[in-house]
């Protein structure tokens, strides 16, 4: 496919550079050191972290916030180790996904998850089934999360509001 | 030894035996694992990467409980760890930004100071424990028993952060492994990640980073060490999901210390693994 590179692709580009941790992306000369070792790409042939950072430079939006393309990273950090550039690539998905985020964006199954956290404040329900289940095996009840104060902080940054609205 | 004790969520609801063997291990050394009231999840590594604000946020405010109770904390798990250290130690080196983490996190009525550490539990064993000092509460021998040990990539990754041991050749499991005398394993891509923050994106590719693992450790082992909840559900699941499962047992690394150190199967949960891990026992003399 055709890449253009518009004003629209530019600005987009600067929007990522401009996340805490993507300022690097420019200096990217594509040696493809974090696909030939990312676990991800071996199995998945369209997760390529190298084409990832080749369409962040060239902002193409659209083809970075296709299905599930952004979510795929394991964030195990072996391109972020390896890079000679210190580009990154898994701090440039950190900062797509929270572009895409702003812009309304997240996959259901995160949305979901940070929807569980807020009103449960586990990832999972940690209730009186599973404290049976502990005391079966002399374990302690679970902790009991501050809720209301975890739900506060997620909706202080303003963060739950966009979870609540966003889509895929 | 004292340490505000952060379970997790995968732990405290899936993993019994993990946290069983973990406390008891822990019993056996003389540390004491204190609870922490109100502490939930860490905020998950998935939330860093969707908003930065909110993840130091959920993290501190677990931190600050640790703080109150004056205590270091200990993790069982890697993404645990991971989010936790990391938030720890951006506040610490930025005033401004936690300050402005204080005004959100005055929402939960907490505050963070910055005055203890976090660290994970097989560091603390090395560590503050010391070998030698595992090693003389060592009543059996897992003698001839291979294991292969799976660090998991947030253990000592990113290594700028995590610090402690190279990630390229990280010892600390291996080593905790000799004390019990079974003999760590060498296998190829031994650091290979478990995919498992996948699993609810596309299962499949989990389950197939699982079973290359597992398939190569059974070439070259008896059974796969993990310090992690991730990375022992991967590799427990992909292996439940065969229907020819490798039938390769996956032990949380406190059941193997636990077993050496004398506890019997019920004491490490090893009744918990569902890949069958009890011909470990047969090992043991």
């Amino acid at each position: 496919m055709e890449i253009t590179f518009t004003r629209e692709a530019k600005e987009f580009r600067n929007q990522i550079m401009a996340v805490e941790g993507a300022e690097k992306l420019m200096h990217c000369y594509q040696c493809g050191t974090c696909t030939s070792d990312c676990p991800i790409a071996k199995r998945v042939p369209e997760f390529r972290p190298r084409r990832i950072a080749r369409l962040a430079m060239y902002g193409q939006k659209e083809r970075l916030f296709e299905g599930d393309l952004l979510y795929l990273c394991a964030g195990c950090y072996t391109c972020y180790e390896h890079c000679p550039q210190e580009v990154h690539v898994s701090e440039i998905v950190s900062a797509l996904r929270k572009t895409a985020l702003d812009e309304g964006h997240l996959l259901p199954g995160f949305k979901a998850l940070m929807q569980s956290v807020a009103e449960m404040g586990y990832i999972y329900e940690i209730d009186e089934f599973e404290n049976e289940m502990r005391e079966d095996d002399d374990l302690p009840p679970a902790p009991e999360p501050d809720t209301d104060g975890i739900e506060a902080i997620m909706a202080a940054t303003g963060f739950l509001d966009k979870v609540e609205a966003s889509r895929r | 030894m004292k340490y505000a004790f952060f379970v997790g969520c995968t732990t405290l609801s899936r993993l019994p035996g993990y946290e069983k063997s973990a406390r008891k291990v822990a019993e056996k050394l003389g540390v004491e694992l204190l609870d922490m009231p109100g502490s939930g999840c860490c905020g998950t590594t998935y939330l860093e990467t969707l908003d930065h604000k909110t993840a130091l946020a959920m993290a501190a405010r677990n931190i600050a409980i640790a703080e109150e109770m004056g205590l270091d904390i200990v993790t069982v798990c890697n993404g645990c760890t991971e989010v936790l250290t990391k938030t720890n130690k951006e506040l610490k080196g930025n005033p401004e930004l936690k300050a402005e983490i204080n005004e959100v996190l005055a929402e939960a009525g907490k505050k963070y100071m910055g005055t203890v550490e976090v660290k994970h539990y097989v560091k603390m064993l090395k560590d503050d424990v010391g070998l030698d000092a595992i090693k003389e509460k060592m009543e059996r021998s897992l003698s001839g028993l291979k294991v292969g040990s799976h660090y998991g990539c947030h253990m000592f990754k990113p290594a700028e952060v995590m610090e402690g041991e190279d990630p390229e050749n990280p010892t600390v499991m291996d080593e905790l492994v000799a004390l019990t005398g079974a003999e760590p394993i060498e296998y190829p891509n031994k650091l290979e990640c478990c995919a498992g923050p996948v699993m609810g994106v596309r299962e499949n590719v989990t389950w197939s980073v699982g079973l290359d693992k597992v398939k190569t450790v059974k070439k070259y082992g008896d059974t796969l060490a993990t310090a992690c909840p991730f990375c022992y559900l991967t590799f427990e699941r992909c292996q439940l999901m065969e229907e020819e499962s490798p039938g390769l047992p996956v032990i949380h690394l406190p059941q193997l210390l636990g077993l050496a150190m004398g506890l019997d199967a019920d004491d490490v949960g090893l009744g918990h693994n569902k890949v069958d891990a009890k011909g470990i026992l047969e090992k043991l003399r």
